[in-house]
């Protein structure tokens, strides 16, 4: 197990989270998007407040996941847990804390009844396709298709 | 996506009441449902019914009565524990509703579309919370504490509150614009998350029970408050000359300190602890609610320097705004002053332990209260300047200033934290409002 530090801790995102999200993403992908995530956590809070959880250490946001449980999307009639966007500032990775919202956030999806979650990822992106993994997600028979238009 | 929740609903009789009552107070209602999917698509559709999280604890958490079974009706309680929480109970039925109308009155003037539907999103949260509350009042019998009183009567008084009638000062004031819709959910629903939050313990089981589904309808109508207000701050960076710090700084000073008197005076609150139904003093709440709102203020003006300075990296801008904060002086023409500030929490306060305190917002003491009353005037809106609530406060100010009256008659003669005892049932105006025997300030009543 990778150390824990004490003052780490893994809650439910609220609004005032935005500034430490949108911090994040900064830092990952250079671009600064703050009116794209006050959609996004506006989102996730009407829809499922208490399900997407922030990695907090020091009181500062470090890391984010999103998603909700869903049904009755692309015949999907039982719940299921969707992972959307999830993201540790660089310099706090490898500490768990990823893990630790995805235990989170599936707990939360598990007490609304979902039996699996499901996520999205481009299979190309290795860090992400392997930290996805890691956390135990496997090949799905439902894969995502597309074609150019 | 709901947990593991039962939905009820009131005997028809008392839906019909509050299908009836959003019919005067909240005129939009229905339109809000018609275009529900437009503006929430694929959220749950909105129930007008109570909701009673399953599967939460039968223990007593806290006070006096902790690791006893959860009361699960009112005759299994003290009388003084009933009457308490009865009180409670029906106080906060009055800011539930008492907020649907003050939303009415500016709703209409929401600049966009989209922030019309999330105030009318609010508003309708806001009735079912109402609804959960008389349902509280109608499933179990109350009337060996309730002086005799009805359930039935009891929801005809909660009903027939208007702005200037209903329990707590917040609830009270007009919206003096749209500003107000949006800073007051900013505000006064985060006072409504702490009490909801304290009250998840409550040693009567079905509020606790009650408190899971508001909570997380909350979140939405806190974000519903800081989202326009980080917007708004980004266009006010940007030049935008309809939308201004300056308007949101007056809305936060109308109420915040409203917000920091619904806790009920700093030196109270062990009564709820010790009964069992919160877990936390009036300070000690109101001291986090106060941080709480210092964070939301400070992520407001990140914004703000990020738009007025965009080529400033994350890390300088943090920079900028601690050095303003420090200093409270300018950087590049950027004035401290022209950014948002958390007012001082003995800022215009009537209530509570610095009840009458002359001490303007960023903390700087008065001595002159005719000084502190023009300072206020150029620190609150136009509309709320002229308004009976302001000159009702300047003429206990003045009256405490000039030693006239001691702090506490003048607080005594604003309007008042009330017990809602509902005793006399012959008058029915004012029937329910009857003073804390004390004159103690502990809070009896939320909203959220
Ligand atoms: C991927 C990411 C979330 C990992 O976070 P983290 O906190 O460092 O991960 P954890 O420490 O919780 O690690 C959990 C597991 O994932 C594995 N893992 C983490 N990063 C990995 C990587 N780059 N490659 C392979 N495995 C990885 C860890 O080894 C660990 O597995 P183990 O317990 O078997 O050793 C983080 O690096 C990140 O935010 N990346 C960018 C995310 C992004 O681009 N998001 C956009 C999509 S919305
Ligand atoms: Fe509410
Ligand atoms: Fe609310």
């Amino acid at each position: 197990m990778p150390e824990v530090t004490a003052d780490v801790r893994i809650r439910a995102l609220d609004e005032l989270d935005l500034n430490g999200i949108v911090r994040i993403d900064e830092k990952i992908t250079g671009i600064y998007r703050p009116d794209i995530w006050e959609q996004r956590v506006m989102f996730y809070t009407r829809r499922d407040p208490g399900a997407s959880q922030v990695a907090e250490s020091g009181g500062k946001v470090v890391g984010f996941m999103l998603g909700d449980c869903r049904a009755g999307e692309f015949g999907l009639e039982e719940p299921s847990g969707w992972i959307e966007r999830f993201g540790i500032d660089p310099d706090h990775r490898g500490k768990d804390l990823g893990r630790r919202m995805f235990d989170a956030i599936c707990a939360h999806f598990k007490a609304e009844g979902a039996t699996s979650v499901r996520t999205l990822v481009d299979r190309t992106d290795e860090p992400v396709a392997g930290f996805l993994k890691a956390i135990g997600f496997g090949e799905s028979p439902l894969a995502a298709l597309e074609r150019k238009l | 996506m709901a947990l593991k929740v039962e939905n009820v609903e009131l005997p028809k009789k008392y839906h019909d009441a509050v299908e009836h009552w959003h019919r005067h107070n909240f005129k939009d209602y229905e339109l809000l449902l018609k275009y529900w999917d437009k503006y929430f698509p694929k959220d749950d559709q909105f129930c007008l019914c109570a909701k009673m999280e399953l599967g939460t604890t039968d223990v007593i958490q806290i006070g006096d009565f902790k690791g006893q079974p959860k009361k699960l009706k009112p005759n299994e309680m003290t009388e003084e524990q009933a009457k308490h929480l009865l009180a409670i109970i029906k106080a906060q039925a009055s800011t539930e509703f008492g907020s649907i109308q003050q939303h009415a009155g500016t709703v209409d003037r929401a600049p966009e579309d989209e922030d019309k539907f999330w105030t009318m999103r609010v508003m309708a949260e806001e009735l079912r919370h109402g609804y959960q509350m008389l349902h509280l009042l109608l499933s179990e019998d109350w009337s060996s504490v309730s002086g005799g009183v009805t359930g039935e009567q009891m929801v005809e008084e909660i009903l027939s509150m208007t702005t200037g009638s209903h329990v707590l000062d917040a609830f009270n004031l007009d919206y003096d614009s749209y500003t107000d819709n949006v800073v007051f959910a900013a505000c006064i629903d985060r006072v409504g998350k702490y009490q909801l939050t304290m009250q998840k313990v409550c040693a009567y089981k079905p509020m606790a029970d009650s408190m899971p589904p508001m909570l997380r309808e909350e979140a939405f109508h806190l974000a519903a408050g800081v989202i326009p207000m980080r917007r708004w701050a980004q266009k006010a960076a940007q030049g935008d000359v309809f939308v201004t710090m300056k308007m949101m700084q007056h809305a936060v000073n109308k109420w915040l300190p409203r917000g920091m008197e619904m806790f009920g005076d700093e030196r109270g609150g062990d009564t709820n602890v010790n009964f069992g139904f919160k877990d936390m003093k009036n300070d000690e709440a109101s001291s986090m609610y106060h941080e709480e709102v210092r964070k939301m203020i400070r992520d407001i003006n990140t914004r703000f320097i990020r738009a007025r300075f965009p080529d400033y990296a994350p890390d300088k801008a943090e920079a900028v705004l601690d050095e303003l904060e420090r200093s409270r002086g300018t950087h590049q023409g950027l004035a401290w002053t022209d950014l948002l500030r958390t007012p001082d929490k003995r800022f215009f306060r009537r209530k509570g332990v610095h009840a009458f305190a002359m001490v303007g917002i960023d903390g700087e003491v008065f001595t002159d209260a005719e000084e502190y009353l023009r300072y206020l005037a150029l620190n609150l809106n136009d509309g709320y300047i002229a308004s009976r609530d302001m000159k009702l406060y300047a003429a206990a100010l003045r009256s405490v200033a000039s030693g006239q009256k001691t702090v506490a008659e003048a607080m005594k003669e604003m309007p008042r934290l009330k017990r809602v005892g509902g005793s006399c049932p012959c008058s029915k105006g004012v029937r329910w409002v009857m003073e804390d025997k004390d004159g103690d300030q502990t809070t009896v009543a939320v909203r959220n």
